[in-house]
């Protein structure tokens, strides 16, 4: 027999569960988007970002002169028009008319140019300071602007996309009002509101945008630090939108309730070799590597089939051919005979770095690597390490090998030129340079033509290659999940989030 | 007697400011041998781009130029007049990060703890009534799986099932303190305080069976029942009060750890406490954010630590 005191309590209880289950918070507007990101962004300056998460989300506060669009094409962005000179050392652009920053103030080519000299300041400590070396001066008149270039440079204009070429107010930037705790003033289609940290960026429509008011009106970032409960968040449809890198995460999204966006990333990951010491210093010894690596096999298991095999260059315009490189498939016997020109017959020993947390994959990647290359008596230990750590350590060339997942960009020159020419800034991680590689990546730099431009990229690309100065391996996806009511969204390879400017919901 | 007790706790406070000290200097030196630092953790592999004088400036501007001992007592003194300095990243105050983050880390760590507590006790007093039998494995059995049974795994599972099939995840909309909304935050707070209460209830559990199934067997256990009172009346004011001292240590403890612990708990239900803040700080080498909030945790485990000892002199008035 149940008292009624029992009775009483126990029916408080199940109501109180009950109650929970049931009443959840009415969804989103439909005019409100709710994104979910396992990354919180960490800064609010555009030009000194360089975490993914703080690059996709000030993209949609500020604009750049140029964009990338669909099927990774240049297009025109805060720049209507431009033109080369013969000699491909002057740069025209002629500016958009009546773009207005968020604070009402007109977009000009004096703010164009004061944002590229900020750039160019070695105080900003920007991160595309690199891209723009070549410039000597600028002209500013009205709403065009005019670079000088002191070599031919044609890929600086590919170089003016992206978050990084930010154009910013003038008045802000001789007033000291851009990132620490700023609020960002860009002329993008959304207006930033406000970030709290760990939680969230929130943003509302910019009603004066150039393109016309953007359709979903309220955005919102939402740090969901766990993919698993990204996808969660979206089958509870608590958010509408999913920013996703794991390639097992990407294969639960069910297509009958949510809309799954893949592209093939501009990104690659590669096995980085240290050709300045032992075993690597001997081409032999890296050529082995290269053949007994079986890309499919590595894709098929540690990358869930998720990717596809690549050489150096991924820029689709200057895609290397996988199959040119020595060894396109697995050859065992190939590899010992390189071992043994190499006088190691009995196979060789080295460590490689590793990020623990760098990309979803990277052990696992790291982990069918080493069980490969063990059938051509290559050991290869593994030293893995946390992403905080792994950076000093990659910088500094502090590894005999390493697994990377380096950026890719739509242009070469902007994509290596920093790797492997002499003089670039990451030549120390790359470990190798020569005097070919650097007169083919100025070829490709000075002209604008196609034909000209596909000969130096292939040729690049053939030496690194033929050299296995590293061993590159594939590409990833970029996913992103959306709720079946988003329309007019299409996903590009950058990750950018802009094409949200032209989405609706319902 | 007054004087031995002052002394006691005296001598127990010294203590703690020495652990206190042990930990400052401990967290200041792990974190400036691991590699990178403030300038790598913020720019990743663009660092590269950076030519030496650049280096150089932002060393300045972070602190870190400094020679280690001026930098630890920068750091220390800044702290102890309570300015824990701040976030480079964010620009915005260690204080007022772990005032937001802080009050959610407790919450989770008193529901988890609260809950934990209850489960460990009831299933504890439940398995101790009879050893041997069929309830008493069954309650063991518990124990075993609860301990056996990683949060992360129990967390996913939580979530995905709620999310799929009941199409409930209050965790996905953004975190509500009480003030904000009372009803929401204790639903974002339920699954997650759900876990690690389950994560509490096996050590209690383990431990209240024990010291149930010792004092059972005490003298005055069977004076109770032979002065004719109730077996409900004997078991919860004279077993269970009796056994307390046990349940109290091991309580404490694990609210101790609870509040650093919860780290994965908190990713997965997406709730901004310092665990996460922490974590973030180290991969970004935020050293004064990491500093104070390693801090702050070690003032409170030691706090809670103390106040434990001080609950036992008032159960049991033996202890001196």
């Amino acid at each position: 027999m149940i008292s009624k005191k029992r009775f009483l309590v126990g029916g408080v209880a199940l109501a109180l569960i009950a109650g929970t289950l049931v009443s959840t918070p009415a969804k989103a507007a439909s005019s409100e988007l709710v994104i979910g990101s396992v990354l919180d962004i960490d800064k609010l300056d555009p030009h000194t970002s360089t975490n993914f998460a703080t690059v996709r989300a000030l993209g949609l506060v500020y604009s750049s002169l140029v964009e990338v669009g669909p099927g990774n094409k240049l297009k025109t962005g805060l720049a209507s028009s431009w033109s080369f000179n013969a000699a491909g050392t002057q740069l025209k652009l002629v500016l958009r008319q009546g773009v207005k920053f968020h604070d009402g103030s007109t977009f000009d080519a004096t703010d164009a140019k004061a944002s590229l000299e900020r750039i160019l300041d070695t105080k900003t400590g920007a991160a595309g300071r690199a891209n723009l070396l070549t410039i000597t001066s600028m002209v500013a008149e009205g709403r065009s602007l005019t670079l000088n270039l002191s070599v031919p440079n044609v890929p600086i204009l590919a170089a003016l996309d992206g978050v990084n070429m930010a154009m910013l107010s003038s008045d802000d930037i001789a007033a000291g009002k851009v990132g620490g705790s700023n609020k960002p003033n860009g002329t993008g289609p959304y207006k930033f509101v406000s970030w709290e940290p760990t939680q969230s960026v929130k943003y509302v429509s910019n009603p004066g945008y150039w393109m016309g008011a953007p359709k979903i009106t309220n955005l919102t970032i939402r740090v969901i630090p766990n993919e698993s409960s990204i996808l969660s968040a979206m089958n509870a449809g608590t958010i509408q939108f999913g920013i996703v890198t794991d390639p097992l995460i990407a294969k639960q999204v069910s297509t009958k309730t949510l809309k799954l966006f893949k592209v093939p990333a501009l990104a690659y990951y590669a096995l980085q070799l240290n050709t300045k010491v032992a075993p690597f210093n001997d081409k032999n010894v890296r050529l082995a590597i290269q053949c007994s690596i079986d890309r499919p096999e590595m894709i098929n298991t540690a990358m869930l089939g998720e990717g596809a095999v690549s050489g150096p260059i991924t820029s689709p315009a200057y895609k290397s051919d996988p199959n040119a490189r020595p060894c396109p498939k697995v050859d065992i016997a190939k590899a010992k005979e390189y071992l043994a020109a190499a006088g190691k017959s009995s196979g060789v020993t080295f460590k490689a770095l590793v990020t623990s947390n760098g990309w979803a994959t990277s052990v696992a990647m790291a982990q069918n690597l080493k069980a490969q290359l063990a059938r051509a008596d290559i050991t290869m230990d593994l030293d893995i390490v946390d992403q905080a750590t792994y950076v000093p350590r990659w910088l500094g060339a502090d590894f005999v090998a390493t697994l990377a997942n380096n950026g890719g960009r739509i242009d070469p020159d902007t994509m290596y030129t920093r790797y492997f020419t002499s003089t670039g800034n990451l030549n120390k991680v790359a470990t190798y340079s020569s005097a070919t590689l650097d007169a083919n990546f100025l070829k490709g730099k000075s002209s604008g033509k196609t034909a000209v431009r596909t000969s130096a990229y292939t040729a690049i690309s053939k030496e690194l290659e033929d050299n296995a100065v590293w061993v590159w391996l594939a590409t990833p996806y970029e996913y992103r999940v959306a709720t079946k009511e988003l329309k007019g969204f299409v996903a590009l390879a950058t990750g950018s989030l802009l094409p949200l400017r032209s989405a609706s919901l319902g | 007697m007054r004087l031995a007790k002052t002394s006691g706790i005296a001598a127990r406070l010294l203590s703690v400011l020495i652990t206190l000290f042990g930990i400052s200097v401990f967290i200041f030196i792990v974190l400036r041998v691991i590699p990178g630092d403030t300038i790598t953790g913020s720019l990743g592999i663009e660092t590269g781009v950076l030519t030496p004088e650049q280096i150089d400036d932002l060393k300045r501007y972070y602190g870190i130029d400094k020679p280690l001992l001026l930098q630890y007592f920068s750091w220390i003194t800044s702290f102890l007049s309570g300015d824990l300095g701040f976030a480079y990243s964010t620009g915005v105050s260690v204080l007022t990060l772990t005032g937001s983050s802080l009050p959610v880390t407790i919450e989770l760590a008193l529901f988890g703890t609260i809950s934990g507590v209850i489960m460990g006790i009831a299933i504890g007093m439940f398995s101790a009534k009879k050893p041997g039998s069929a309830r008493d494995f069954f309650g063991q059995l518990f124990g075993l799986l609860a301990l056996a049974i990683p949060g992360f795994v129990l967390s996913t599972a939580i979530v995905t099932i709620m999310a799929n099939k009941f199409g409930y995840f209050p965790n996905g909309y953004e975190y509500m303190t009480p003030w904000e909304d009372l009803w929401m935050n204790l639903q974002q707070m339920l699954f997650p305080s759900i876990v690690l209460g389950i994560a509490v209830a096996a050590p209690v559990m383990r431990t209240t069976r024990s010291a149930l199934l010792e004092t059972v067997d005490k003298d005055f256990i069977r004076t109770a029942f032979g002065k004719g009172l109730k077996s409900r009346t004997v078991q919860f004011r004279h077993v269970l009060r009796n056994s307390l001292i046990p349940i109290v240590t091991m309580t404490g403890i694990q609210f101790g750890y609870l509040l650093g612990g919860a780290v994965i708990v908190e990713k997965i239900f997406a709730l901004p406490g310092m665990g996460r803040q922490i974590l973030d700080a180290i991969n970004k080498r935020e050293y004064a954010t990491v500093q104070s909030s390693v801090m702050i945790f070690a003032i409170l485990f030691v706090t809670i630590n103390l106040v434990t000892d001080i609950i036992y002199r008032r159960i049991d008035p033996r202890i001196k």
